[in-house]
């Protein structure tokens, strides 16, 4: 345990004096480590321009032009898990309608699926006190991915007196949910045995010769 | 199920071949088993690992805590409380309300000024209310220039101003700062942070009167507020977008009768005052304005609290209106 070298971490900003004293007590061993973790958490609270594009007002539409879809953005910060669990299910969400995302989640075997949820219903709400839409249901995700937030670094001990690092790993859930119907394909679709050939026989009659006489 | 898995070994990996349809999962798919094959030495594995508290950030946040529970947190840790060093001015620029506020009688802009009632109306000075004429002489103590003929046609002014400057008040703020205090500031501009309205005066149905005058003190004794009731019977046309330019209330074309009320205000006392818009007063009998074509869910009651303080609502009280969605405007 006194090999071990001190880990020390810089306090960036102002942090509530809860979240200071909350750190240093967290580890109940007796090793030494700066006590910041509270600081790094109250900093680090993801894009802050996100919440900015619900602000932003549209000039009004003539008579003729089809109603632009309300939008919300919502998000979460330091939702705990692995980032790449976490990315399976973002991506696995998106494209979805709203109710169809919350009876989906809710069956998914991760813990953070529940936080995923919550922020759904969340922003379900936003939509309809805020944003102007009408219906709740008539909402589907537009937009849903997530960005790394602070890590805190645990230890685990291996034989011959060697340690390893464990990552409790944080992360920041974003999610956007538009108006209307979503649409045939979010993400690109497998093109069809025709569509290939069609493409094939383009590039094939695209070609050039240079230098011929 | 328990005897399958005793008797699995490491490199066995249970693969149920599941049908992923696009609505429904019906079989859960499964991989590597995570447990060792030997559950013999598993405490001892476990204390390998040096437990940490890890912080819950997503259930309370900081901000979001009552200041009792963040006492008590506070208490728990053995933290004082920080101390605030923040020392404000704050300057009163307008009185909070409405002196004795003007009650518009009923059937008042129905009546023409033909009949016998509609001229009656017509001859009510505000010089022959007592109270209206002490405080329009106290205006004049403090103003000489201050007549009631001039001081309608700089209302009117006004009004159109404030009302032309809440329409670019996201770009420009000191303008309907000029026209507007800070209690009107706030009514009117609450709604409208995200909305587009588009207002358009058209005529003065009949000429502005003034129908009322109050003056008070606030604080100390010599720093009047001077409030002064007008009455506008004219032809506007309103025009609401949301956030993302769809209309949802009124129309460009649509031109309306409207009957106000409206109260200026100067702070009469101070060099640099002026009069600005700082209240309307909407009379009982008035009828509800035309309801917004979206629909909503009706909110459920709160429930009743023997100390629940009364809600002092901008329309007066809602038991009277229908229950349809009024625009705040």
């Amino acid at each position: 345990m006194s090999l071990f070298p001190k880990i020390t971490q810089r306090l960036c900003g102002l942090p509530s004096p809860l979240s200071i004293v909350n750190a240093s007590k967290s580890l109940s061993c007796g090793l030494h480590t700066s006590a910041w973790h509270g600081a790094k958490f109250s900093d680090d609270q993801g894009g802050r321009t996100w919440f900015l594009r619900n602000e932003k007002v549209f000039p009004p539409q003539k008579p003729g032009e089809e109603p632009r879809p309300a939008f919300v953005c919502h998000m979460r910060s330091n939702v705990r898990g692995n980032y790449k669990n976490m990315w399976y299910q973002a991506c696995f969400v998106r494209g979805m309608t709203i109710d169809e995302a919350l009876k989906q989640l809710s069956f998914q075997r991760k813990q953070f699926c529940a936080d995923i949820k919550e922020v759904l219903l969340e922003a379900q709400e936003k939509a309809v006190k805020e944003q102007g839409v009408e219906f709740k249901s008539n909402l589907w995700i537009a937009e849903s991915f997530i960005s790394k937030g602070s890590h805190i670094k645990g230890m685990r001990r291996h034989a011959r007196m060697r340690m390893g690092e464990i990552r409790y790993q944080y992360n920041h859930y974003y999610v956007r949910l538009e108006e209307g119907k979503p649409p045939a394909n979010v993400y690109n679709p497998k093109p069809s045995g025709e569509e290939m050939l069609q493409e094939w026989l383009e590039r094939m009659r695209n070609r050039y010769v240079r230098i011929s006489f | 199920m328990l005897e399958i898995f005793q008797n699995l070994t490491p490199n066995m990996c249970v693969l149920i071949p599941a049908v992923v349809s696009s609505n429904v999962q019906q079989q859960q798919i499964r991989t590597t088993i995570n447990k060792h094959y030997n559950p013999q030495f598993r405490k001892h594995r476990g204390a390998k690992i040096i437990k940490i508290d890890l912080p819950d950030l997503t259930k309370e946040k900081d901000d979001e805590m009552s200041p009792e529970r963040m006492r008590s947190k506070m208490k728990e840790k053995g933290l004082q409380p920080p101390r605030p060093w923040n020392e404000r001015n704050f300057y009163i620029s307008n009185s909070g309300g409405v002196f004795e506020p003007y009650v518009p009688p009923e059937g008042d802009g129905k009546l023409s000024a033909v009949t016998v009632k509609g001229a009656k109306q017509k001859l009510e000075f505000v010089e022959k209310k007592g109270k209206s004429m002490m405080a329009v002489r106290k205006i004049k103590s403090y103003d000489d220039d201050f007549t009631l003929k001039d001081f309608v046609q700089d209302a009117t002014e006004i009004y159109k101003n404030a009302h032309e400057a809440l329409m670019n008040f996201r770009t420009d703020k000191e303008k309907l700062e000029e026209f507007v205090t800070e209690k009107a500031y706030v009514e009117m501009t609450e709604n409208a942070k995200y909305k587009t309205v588009s207002w358009k005066f058209h005529q003065s149905l009949s000429p502005p009167k003034v129908v009322h005058a109050r003056t008070n003190s606030v604080v100390s004794k010599d720093n009047l507020f001077a409030q002064v009731t007008v009455r506008f019977h004219t032809q506007q046309s309103l025009c609401i977008y949301d956030r993302f330019g769809r209309k949802i209330y009124g129309d460009e074309n649509l031109v309306k009768d409207v009957l106000e009320y409206v109260v200026f205000e100067k702070h009469i006392t101070e060099q640099y005052g002026s009069w600005r818009v700082h209240h309307k007063i909407i009379p009982d009998w008035m009828p509800a304005s035309e309801p917004i074509p979206r629909t909503f869910r009706k909110p459920e009651p709160l429930p009743d609290l023997p100390d629940q303080p009364e809600d002092e609502d901008k329309s007066s009280d809602s038991s009277s209106k229908p229950d349809v969605a009024i625009a705040t405007a």
